[in-house]
């Protein structure tokens, strides 16, 4: 098997629904202890990839393994192997955090409980309480422990931020850390692009079923649009910010600069230096801004 | 209880099986509360016999000797309220247990564990094998309790057999609600097929005898394999309990394959 490298590998993988769109030709190869993000808008393919994966939906046209096991011939193993966080996470509702947690690991063939108790402190979670009364947050946190309580070799976790507060996801992203230390892998969807520059290792952007493009961090924050929004003590000229390499949209309104910038923010932060600077505001890009990044740039490619 | 599906299951329906066995003690505690009178009363009997043949064979079977104690429960239990009830709960059950889950969106975490498909079908089945086998136990103890402090003199192991024919075509209408709800993930569409089903098969069995054109037919109701052969007098035919649970097998078969086979819903 040569694919036994990878954790995860795809090849031409392909779920198309009646009228909906799945996805379409999803070439993947996620290595051993690496993070790998999934990036893209709610509706891009990204829980299909995921349900297709865990053999929930049979593909269409292509093959997967993970492990180098087949996911449709041995599914079983692989989910033996795997964590998996639900998107839009639904559990037995009448049922406490604790009573949930027993359950899947007597599936599971049993768990170390003491990590259990470990994981509910360090997301704050209270596993007395009913589930049905807890907030969408809270859920979310039951919904990780127990990805995360076999130590899984692999972790699938679709959108896992969702509901937590600030202070919890720095928490997550510990424990992501965790997972990547010890060599484990970890593949996560996202929408949010902060979230993926800050834990992963790559990152693949998919958009309306399709691969748009699989790239190393570093690479993807280096093309990345950001919108800035410069306050100066006195008003400014635009020329002098128009000429600067990546710099884009320039428009002054008085003392207010803005404008998009692609890649590194150095000779920009340094011709505003000349002047008084009062704040500096920078606008995270959307899905979107981050498309259009790579779409320009495949177009100068091609020119 | 949380130890497998089959017991986590259990643990779900505790209070609908509460609620059911209440309701099972008291339709038998009545039924037979009321039988005294109707043995001294013999009018009553033959007042009721007087009716039209069509009238009663429908809500009664064909009534022979109503003031027996077989006769009495054959007419006013078992031939219409039991199998009804326990239809009603078997179906409920196998509809709810694998369309159930997937429409309250917990089947993507329940499967995401090392479980497979058919493994899943097998235990809930099991689990209604269980819940409806209790039922059916409460309701023969009621009535066997009731019966010995009334005096009906009846047969215990055939009072058995009545309830056990009946629990067999519960489980094979819930098996059709199993299988329904395993192909197409939809409690409703479930409920709706197996419910149809249930009515037909009783409609069927009740009037064939009544109708000539219709009488070839009657061997295609489940419930006449349930109660014609009398087993509250005869005891089980076992021809007829042997088609009661193959109509089960195959149709477990049927959820298990479907299951298989199609995409899950989100």
């Amino acid at each position: 098997m040569t694919d036994n490298d990878h954790i995860i590998h795809t090849e031409g993988l392909t779920k198309l629904y009646g009228k909906q769109r799945g996805i379409l030709d999803i070439d993947l190869d996620i290595e051993r202890g690496e993070v790998f993000g999934y990036l893209g808008p709610n509706g891009a393919g990204k829980t299909t990839t995921i349900r297709t994966l865990l053999h929930f939906l049979f593909p269409t046209r292509g093959r997967a393994s993970i492990f180098g096991l087949d996911i449709r011939q041995r599914s079983l193993e692989t989910r033996r192997r795997i964590g998996y966080l639900p998107g839009e996470l639904e559990v037995y509702d009448n049922l406490t955090g604790a009573e949930l947690l027993e359950f899947l690991s007597h599936l599971r063939g049993g768990v170390d409980w003491q990590y259990v108790k470990e994981l509910a402190a360090r997301l704050d979670y209270d596993l007395s309480q009913r589930i049905k009364t807890l907030s969408h947050g809270n859920r979310q946190k039951v919904g990780l422990i127990q990805a995360f309580m076999n130590k899984p070799e692999l972790l699938i976790l679709d959108e896992p931020t969702i509901g937590l507060d600030p202070l919890m996801q720095q928490e997550f992203y510990r424990l992501i850390g965790e997972v990547k230390a010890e060599g484990r892998t970890v593949f996560l969807s996202s929408h949010i692009m902060p979230e993926v520059e800050r834990v992963c290792d790559r990152v693949a952007i998919i958009r309306e079923g399709r691969l748009i493009a699989v790239e190393d961090i570093d690479v993807l924050k280096a093309r990345a649009i950001r919108r800035l929004e410069i306050h100066f003590a006195t008003p400014v000229s635009p020329e002098q910010f128009s000429n600067i390499a990546g710099v884009r949209d320039v428009q002054v309104h008085d003392d207010v600069l803005t404008c998009t910038v692609a890649g590194e923010l150095d000779s920009l932060v340094k011709a505003a230096a000349q002047y008084q600077v009062v704040n500096v505001i920078s606008h995270e890009p959307s899905m979107e801004e981050i498309f259009l990044a790579y779409y320009n740039q495949e177009g100068d490619g091609a020119a | 209880m949380l130890r497998n599906i089959v017991l986590k299951t259990l643990r779900d329906r505790r209070r609908s099986l509460l609620l059911w066995g209440l309701g099972l003690v008291a339709l038998a505690a009545m039924m037979i509360a009321f039988y005294p009178v109707i043995r001294e009363a013999t009018f009553i009997s033959e007042y009721l016999e007087s009716f039209p043949e069509e009238f009663m064979a429908l809500f009664a079977g064909e009534i022979t000797d109503y003031a027996s104690p077989e006769g009495y429960l054959n007419g006013e239990l078992f031939f219409l309220m039991y199998p009804l009830l326990m239809m009603v709960f078997a179906i409920g059950f196998g509809s709810g247990a694998i369309a159930g889950e997937e429409e309250s969106r917990t089947l993507d975490l329940l499967l995401s564990n090392p479980l497979n498909r058919w493994r899943l079908v097998l235990e809930k089945f099991t689990a209604m094998i269980v819940c409806t086998l209790m039922l059916t136990i409460v309701f023969w103890a009621t009535l066997a309790i009731g019966g010995a402090i009334i005096d009906m003199g009846l047969n215990l192991l055939r009072l058995a057999a009545v309830c056990f024919s009946g629990f067999l075509l519960a489980i094979a209408y819930g098996s059709v609600a199993l299988a329904v709800g395993c192909a197409r993930g939809k409690r409703g569409v479930s409920i709706g097929v197996a419910g149809a089903l249930g009515v037909y098969g009783y409609m069927l069995n009740a009037l064939a005898p009544l109708i000539d054109w219709l009488e070839p037919f009657q061997v295609a109701s489940p419930f006449y394999y349930y109660i014609d052969a009398n087993p509250l007098s005869k005891g089980l035919d076992p021809v007829h309990t042997a088609v009661l649970i193959g109509i089960s097998v195959v149709f477990l078969g049927i959820a298990i394959v479907t299951f298989e086979r199609r995409d899950l819903a989100v």
